[in-house]
């Protein structure tokens, strides 16, 4: 063959497109036959279980019609599934609507732990973004056994919520019951704390985080009409549309409860102010909480900003006699009350 | 020892961790940090005089403001690395005619003297002597200057500094702003780099930085940077420029291999290490004013100490290895001919020959020897007479003498360019891979991190080629 | 130097210049084991060089020491094994950049600890001096860096200060040689038991806390009877640190001074 470097490049080229169909993350040509590959009974019916959990407190008829068009499998399979679950006495029929057994109940919960628990792995021990957390443990629930569910729940410490502050259940199927209203349904002037944050759907729990709102943090109303819900919480104003709002759990606090009105962020500290630290948010967790307690960033403690940074992230704190550099998004997660 | 005791005790703290909830951490370092508020409010007065001249503060302000933060950098970097250009030259060839031009001819009468025969004398004196003769000639100078210089910035206290400058950069690539850090002390060692990625304390971040420490050009390879601008880029531009043009040359390469680092980096976070840990904080210490002499002597002899352990243990047997395969005939052809017509054809692809390569594979124990092996393969398949013989590592003199060698070898404005390019994107020598494995306890990371900077390096230089090609 | 370091025990009986001989790396046969901790850069590694006449890397930032070394020094016929660790912010964390440290403190069994603190920053520095007393009985605090805190007008009260932490506390300035040889010396009267430590216990936590901890750490106490740091031990278990499960696990634990 003649070389020619304008044919070298241009097979160069080719190669390179090629491979890039083939592996690109989502739809290569790769991820779609692992994705077709793990298809499997066991998941359509776990997701079927769910489904039917979570619409069982607002006793909507799930008939095959609705099962159909909300889950994302072909008919066949499903019907097929349905099947097999009623043989195996999981949902029993009423009719033409589908009911949990208390079996198929059960199982469901086993699920949803699992779900919960990975979510909460996922938020101590690894650096996924929160966007990510909901998908990967759709996935992770279908293939962790119970024994390993068991060992996550031990490693984490036994914990009661997940990471969007819904209540993991207890290997016996036990639930801490926590009421709440939606924070689109506030008054002016009612104060509240987060509780929980829903990461479905997407497209409203993606707005959610773009604003950096944080769980457990305390709100204060200032304005609610139908256009728009005005709050603020750590220090920052924040305005939603009710829809958003709605997805947003608030348990309303007395007012006796109530003892952080002047809390703001560290990330908000201007130059030459100083303030005391009241704690870290609930948002700053695992490693990364353990090693700024460690470094002094704890209950009582003085910050200022040492030194500025020409390209204005991060920032040094001056804090027990030492200059630290902390990025914003950590520094936002510090709590401060200026004086 | 009773196991089932130990369980119930492993029971009982499961049971109260859920009691007490997700606060221990929390309330337990408070406590600490409230009892040592208290020893403190005992033990110690301090006199707040407002007055207080803060020289830190000054300096600090300066070193890390809008508009200094960044030429500051760029000019230290500079003049270090010209320092140390300019000033390994005179002590290079002084140790270059000292243990090649005069103790090398003893040694060779001396064997023969001795009544070794001709394979023994040559694969002693030509193969394992020469090679480490020229490592120290060659690398010691630049690293006993390099070195003491970058250790009294960072006695100094400024290498924290050019972390916190940088974060935001390795923060947008997916990094760690300690990663600054690791990446200096590449400019010296990568071995040592890759080590000094355990004060990152992210698991992901510290991956990052391990598999991307070898875009630091170490100091193996400076020397190479150096000679190379030298001869082809010094040759472009006229006369009086020439010295400029090539340090220019050389701190582009530099920055080139920074850019790449980000690049990489950046790459890495988003596809196979995403979704591991990250954090990042960064203590600033005050400024210490350094011990001058002592940090110079103390970081002199070090330096010395591991070139020479370097040389010997690496070069040595490279040197061998390459006196070996020039000498060992396979019908009429010996080995490294045979091995440099069979990577001729994709050398050429690259922009670079067949000899090339073959250097950059005999070099993998240690880069400082890529050019004389190059140089010695040259004269071996060109068949000019140039020095010492057949399978015998020399460094000449004269800069122009080893210009005219690598001409007479097919050497063209191209091949210097990529050659400059690929010695930047080549896989880690020997010890830094060796570290690696050792660092990460994983042999696919270890394999990620040797092959990455070859593929970016094959690509990189068939771009140039073709392109060059086309439009030049 | 302005001031020439003043040892008060130069003129004293135990003193004796000649006693001291650094031995470089040859840590064979040794009579006690040292080890150097502290928070990061506060010149641990200085100290080291110091003790053993070795050039282990010292540099002004936080970090520069990743890897355990060990020298040895020899003092009245004695020989010492010294181990200089990475700096640690905590020993509560589980993070792996301060994994060497915290291994070497919690399981290497120093006769033992020199703790070397920043002088100016005392207060963050006590924070890791607090952790360790939990854990060790025979320590002492090495106040460095004592020349920064009198440049910026830090009084310090030593014995006001060893009597609050139950050890001694040796005030230094490693890079100048201040104060070398009373460390010298309290080491070796610690790891001769001329010197009992008292260590103080970290006091403050909350009730429920600390209720918690006396119930785990008397079950510990009932089924390893000589164990000396059960307090410590409740608190990782409460942390659920899976090294220290482990190590109860497979006896580790009893085995050794932990
Ligand atoms: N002025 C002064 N400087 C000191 C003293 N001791 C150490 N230093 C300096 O403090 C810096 C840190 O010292 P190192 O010995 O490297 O500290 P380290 O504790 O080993 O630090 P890591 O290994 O990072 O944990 C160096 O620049 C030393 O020269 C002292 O007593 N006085
Ligand atoms: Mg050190």
């Amino acid at each position: 063959m003649n070389y020619n470097p304008i044919t070298a490049l241009l097979i160069f080229f080719g190669i390179s497109l090629l491979l890039f169909f083939v592996f690109r993350p989502k739809k290569g040509i790769y991820s779609l036959l692992k994705n077709m590959y793990h298809q499997e009974d066991k998941m359509i019916i776990e997701d079927i279980l769910k489904f039917l959990y979570h619409n069982q407190t607002s006793n909507k008829h799930i008939t095959t019609n609705h099962l159909t068009s909300t889950l994302e499998f072909s008919n066949d399979i499903i019907v097929e599934s349905l099947k097999t679950m009623l043989a195996n006495e999981l949902i029993s029929l009423e009719k033409d609507s589908y009911k949990l057994t208390t079996a198929g109940s059960e199982y469901a919960l086993q699920i949803i732990r699992a779900h919960r628990l990975w979510e909460k792995y996922l938020s101590e021990k690894t650096g996924f973004h929160k966007e990510e957390w909901h998908e990967r443990a759709e996935k992770k629930e279908h293939e962790l056994s119970q024994s390993e569910i068991d060992k996550l729940s031990n490693l984490l410490g036994h914990p009661k919520f997940d990471p969007h502050g819904d209540p993991i259940p207890t290997k016996k199927g036990k639930m801490v019951s926590s009421k709440g209203i939606p924070l689109s349904s506030l008054k002016e002037g009612d104060i509240g704390k987060i509780i929980h944050i829903e990461d479905k759907p997407d497209i409203i729990y993606k707005q959610i985080l773009a604003e950096n709102i944080y769980l457990y943090s305390t709100v204060r109303v200032i304005e609610n009409n139908p256009k728009r819900i005005v709050f603020h919480s750590e220090g920052e104003q924040f305005i939603l549309a009710p829809i958003v709002a709605g997805n947003i759990t608030i348990s309303l606090l007395e007012k006796d409860e109530i003892q952080e009105e002047n809390i703001a962020r560290l990330s908000s500290l201007k130059f030459e102010e100083t303030a005391m630290i009241v704690g870290l948010s609930k948002e700053c967790r695992g490693e990364s909480r353990r090693r700024l307690l460690d470094l002094g960033f704890v209950k009582g403690a003085i910050v200022a900003i040492d030194l500025l940074n020409p390209l204005g992230d991060p920032k040094a704190y001056l804090i027990k006699g030492t200059s630290i550099a902390l990025r914003k998004d950590q520094a936002s997660k510090i709590l401060i009350n200026r004086n | 020892m009773n196991t089932k005791n130990i369980d119930d005790i492993i029971a009982l703290s499961e049971e109260l961790r859920w009691e007490i909830g997700d606060d221990f951490h929390d309330n337990l370092s408070e406590s600490i940090y409230a009892d040592a508020s208290r020893i403190v409010e005992d033990a110690v007065t301090k006199d707040n005089k407002k007055s207080k001249f803060r020289l830190d503060a000054r300096i600090d302000k300066i070193v890390t403001s809008r508009i200094w933060g960044f030429p500051i950098m760029l000019f230290i970097l500079g003049a270090v690395l010209w320092l140390t250009i300019i000033g390994a030259n005179y002590p290079s060839s002084m140790l270059a005619s000292l243990l090649l031009d005069n103790i090398h001819p003893i040694l060779k009468d001396f064997g023969t003297n001795l009544g070794f025969p001709w394979w023994l004398n040559g694969f002693l004196f030509d193969g394992v002597y020469l090679a480490v003769a020229w490592v120290i000639a060659v690398m010691l100078p630049p690293m006993a200057i390099f070195f003491p210089l970058f250790t009294l910035f960072e006695d100094f206290g400024y290498l924290p500094r050019v972390a916190f400058n940088m974060d935001n950069l390795f923060k947008r690539s997916g990094a760690h702003g300690k990663q600054a850090l690791t990446m200096s002390m590449g400019f010296g060692c990568n071995a040592a780099g890759v080590v000094a990625t355990r004060i990152i304390d992210s698991p992901r971040e510290r991956l990052i930085a391990i598999i991307t420490n070898n875009f630091s050009l170490c100091n193996g390879r400076w020397p190479t940077q150096i000679l190379l601008a030298t001869i082809f880029i010094g040759a472009v531009v006229p006369e009086s420029y020439s010295s400029l043009a090539s340090l220019s040359a050389v701190i582009g390469i530099a920055i080139l291999g920074i850019f790449f680092m980000f690049f990489f980096s950046w790459a890495l976070s988003k596809t196979v290490l995403k979704g591991e840990v990250s954090t990042f904080n960064l203590e600033l210490p005050p400024y210490r004013p350094p011990v001058f002499w002592k940090t110079i002597y103390t970081s002199l002899i070090d330096r010395t100490l591991i070139v020479l352990w370097r040389a010997i243990v690496f070069a040595a047997p490279a040197g061998a290895v390459i006196w070996l395969i020039s000498n060992v005939f396979i019908g009429d052809q010996s080995v490294a001919s045979w091995l440099i017509d069979s990577f001729d054809d994709f050398g050429f692809l690259l922009g670079l020959n067949g000899v090339i390569l073959l250097a950059y594979i005999v070099a993998i124990p240690a880069n400082e020897i890529v050019i004389p092996t190059i140089l010695m393969l040259t004269v071996m398949v060109t068949g000019i007479s140039g020095g010492v013989g057949d399978g015998v590592m020399f460094e000449l003199d004269s800069v122009t003498a080893t210009a005219d060698i690598l001409r007479a070898g097919g050497w063209t404005l191209l091949t210097a360019i990529n050659v400059m390019l690929f010695s930047l994107l080549h896989n880690p020598c020997s010890t830094t891979i060796y570290t690696i494995y050792k660092e990460t306890n994983s042999l696919k990371w270890t394999v990620v991190a040797t092959l990455l900077p070859v593929f970016a390096g094959f690509i990189i230089t068939f771009l140039v080629a073709q392109l060059w090609r086309i439009f030049i | 130097m302005k001031n020439k370091p003043q040892s008060a025990c130069e003129t004293c009986a135990h003193f004796n210049a000649d006693g001291l001989k650094k031995l470089g790396v040859k840590t064979g046969d040794f009579d006690f084991v040292v080890a150097l901790a502290g928070n990061p850069n506060t010149g641990k590694s200085t100290v080291f060089n110091a003790l053993t006449g070795l050039r282990q890397h010292t540099g002004n930032w936080p970090g520069k020491t990743v890897t355990r070394a060990e020298g040895a020094f020899e003092y009245n016929n004695e020989k010492f094994k010294l181990v200089d660790l990475p700096g640690t912010y905590s020993l509560l964390s589980t993070s792996e950049d301060e994994e060497v440290a915290r291994d070497f403190i919690l399981f290497g069994k120093p006769t033992v600890t020199v703790i070397v603190v920043d002088a100016s920053r005392l207060e963050r520095n006590l924070n890791l001096v607090l952790q360790i007393l939990e854990i060790t009985n025979n320590a002492v605090l090495c106040l460095n860096l004592i020349d920064e805190a009198e440049r910026n007008n830090i009084k310090i009260d030593t014995r006001i200060l060893a009597k609050d932490l139950g050890i001694p506390v040796v005030p230094t300035s490693a890079r100048f040689q201040r104060g070398i040889p009373e460390l010298i010396q309290t080491i070796s009267e610690l790891a001769n038991g001329k010197i009992k430590c008292k260590p103080r216990k970290i006091k403050n936590i909350p009730k429920n806390i600390e209720s918690s901890i006396q119930k785990l750490s008397k079950t510990i106490e009932k089924e390893y009877p000589n164990i000396s740091n059960s307090r410590w031990i409740a608190f990782r278990l409460l942390e659920g640190d899976a090294q220290i499960i482990e190590a109860l696990k497979t006896g580790k634990i009893a085995s050794n001074e932990y």
